[in-house]
């Protein structure tokens, strides 16, 4: 019986594959070889209708369909010319507050703590503190319960539409989540203080670093596209500096910067470029910690993650203190020909959509650039910094510290890239 | 007593929908049986599953397998073997059966009272878009019965 295995394959989405070329004990090429599924979705979405649109691209995601969702229905509204009003923009950030805070639970504590503590997997650690999972695990469960209540289930949820929501969501099913969210603020604070205290592996590299940025919000749906090396652009004018381009190893597409240079998206350029527009117990939790910022060794996202954490868990308490919808839940739309760019900060990252629609609102033209895809040429760089230590290693040390790198960076293939295959070659 | 049966499984992916199918088709073949006790479908509960199982007394999980046994292959496996899986898929967002019963042990004592069973229903091909192959389709009749004689020997 125990060579049944449960779950199927069928559970594992994409593949990766890390190949490491080595010649007189350097490495000379580094390749992560990844299956990337949203190039699908651009296809399928030509000459659906727009409302379509985010219920379909809200699938190439479990961990983060609301980013798509609001991707989405943002580009679409642009494309239209119309703009929501601020209880629908409310109803988006608590939604989005759901997604950060079960992705962020789930990342912290059950994917990349592991690594830092040096047990194969969370079951490990619940093995050795089983307090510890059951507190991610209950931090994790409100996210998923603010997804529910919004969207009627806690995976995939539905709801959002182009023009505001399908219908406004009852209000007590949201006011009965505030005493475990409450709950969770003070455990998220105790999870920074816990994520000082793991042992993080040194290496700093000097980021790019790509964020949305809002003077008086921290940047998640509305701003500019800001870097740390001084860009300021319109989410218009994304494509201009933001480019696209097919690798020969991977079915992903990289993006660089229009002057070749790679940039790293996520919870570390957010809280880089956004750390004063966090909220007071987010800033105060981020102020005693003592930790000094820039933060630029990519294993302390996890570091970043605990502190949006906090900040999610108070910008969802007031929302949900101060929800009392009114009015229409969505904008009567008029159809029209049209071109829009929308964008949103995904848990792993900046997720950038633009569409062209025709005059009966069926989309002639998508195009999806997911963080993940803008990440990989960075992690291709950062794994070539750690890669003399690697070639040095056993193959199955080197495995798991690639595969550390790797997982930091909370990538959409993550499922994928626990499977990691480690093949170095010898060029000689 | 409160007995749950949950069939589990995406419905795209080919033999993957096995367990969604033979929880319903036992539903539209056995509804006296089916209107008695808690009934849910899941494409992926994850670690859900967790959530899914608080509060019950039973649990009959029908879910697609792969094993060496031919595909449409029955298996009846118990919460100690369920137990004993040693869990080489696992993933950071994937979280399978098996391993979420494990973790779940390790953290919530009142798991230990539920009386998990699942029904597994061994699959060939688990292609995105593909339908269910024809020896998994012909095995859920008996998968179906299956579920029924299992809920008969819990209520």
């Amino acid at each position: 019986m125990k060579n049944i295995e449960v779950p199927a394959l069928a559970r594992v989405e994409g593949e990766g594959g890390l190949y490491i070329g080595v010649k007189d004990g350097k490495a000379v090429e580094i390749r992560l070889d990844i299956y990337e599924p949203p190039r699908f979705f651009e296809g399928f979405l030509v000459d659906r209708f727009i409302q379509e649109v985010p219920d379909i691209t809200a699938r190439i995601c479990g961990i983060c369909p609301v980013a798509y969702q609001m991707s989405s229905v943002t580009a679409l509204e642009a494309a239209l010319g119309i703009e929501v009003g601020p209880e629908v923009n409310a109803l988006r950030r608590l939604m989005y507050c759901g997604e950060f805070i079960e992705s962020h639970a789930l990342h912290i504590y059950m994917l990349q703590a592991p690594d830092l503590l040096g047990v194969p997997s969370a079951l490990d650690l619940a093995a050795v503190a089983p307090e510890v999972v059951k507190n991610a695990l209950r931090m994790k469960k409100i996210g998923n319960e603010i997804l529910k209540a919004i969207g009627g289930r806690s995976v995939h949820p539905v709801n959002a539409c182009v023009g505001g929501w399908y219908r406004w969501p009852d209000t007590a099913p949201l006011k009965a989540l505030l005493p475990e969210l409450e709950w969770a603020l003070e455990a998220a604070k105790e999870t920074v203080k816990w994520s000082l205290s793991l042992p993080y592996p040194n290496l700093e590299i000097d980021y790019e670093f790509v964020a949305i940025h809002h003077p008086e919000e921290y940047g998640v749906m509305h701003g500019e596209v800001w870097s740390s090396k001084g860009s300021k652009l319109s989410v218009n004018e994304y494509e201009t500096r933001y480019i696209e381009a097919h690798v020969k190893h991977s079915n992903a597409l990289h993006s660089h910067t229009s002057d070749g240079g790679h940039y790293l998206v996520g919870p570390l350029a957010r809280l880089n470029l956004n750390h004063e527009q966090l909220l007071p117990e987010a800033q105060k939790a981020l102020r005693e910690s003592k930790v000094k910022l820039p933060l630029t060794n990519p294993y302390k996202s996890l570091i970043a993650r605990a502190v949006e954490l906090v900040h999610f868990y108070e910008e969802a308490i007031a929302l949900v203190k101060s929800y009392n919808p009114a009015g229409p839940a969505h904008l009567d739309l008029k159809l029209r020909t049209g071109e829009g760019c929308g964008m949103s900060e995904a848990p792993r990252g900046l997720l950038y959509h633009r569409y062209k629609i025709d005059k009966n609102g069926r989309i002639k033209f998508a195009r999806i650039v997911p963080p993940t895809a803008q990440n990989l040429p960075r992690i291709e760089e950062d794994l070539f910094a750690i890669a003399p230590q690697l070639v040095k290693m056993e193959h199955e040390t080197a495995t798991l510290t690639a595969e550390h790198l790797v997982r930091s960076y909370d990538p959409c293939i993550s499922c994928a890239t626990h499977f990691l295959n480690l093949k170095i070659e010898d060029k000689k | 007593m409160t007995t749950l049966v949950l069939g589990i499984g995406q419905s795209l992916r080919g033999d993957d929908a096995a367990g969604l199918e033979a929880v319903r088709l036992w539903q539209g073949k056995y509804p006296q049986t089916a209107k008695l006790i808690r009934v849910e479908t899941s494409e992926l509960p994850g670690l859900g599953l967790l959530d899914l199982l608080n509060g019950v007394d039973a649990a009959i999980l029908v879910d697609a397998v792969q094993s060496a046994a031919p595909a449409g292959s029955l298996l009846r496996v118990g919460a100690a073997d369920l137990a004993s899986f040693a869990p080489d898929a696992l993933s950071a967002h994937g979280w399978g059966v098996a391993e979420t019963l494990q973790l779940g042990r390790s953290i919530y004592p009142w798991l230990e009272a539920v009386h998990v069973t699942l029904i597994g229903i061994v699959g060939e091909q688990f292609e995105i878009g593909a339908g269910l192959s024809p020896r998994v389709r012909a095995a859920l009749d008996g998968a179906a019965a299956m579920i029924e004689s299992e809920v008969h020997s819990l209520i």
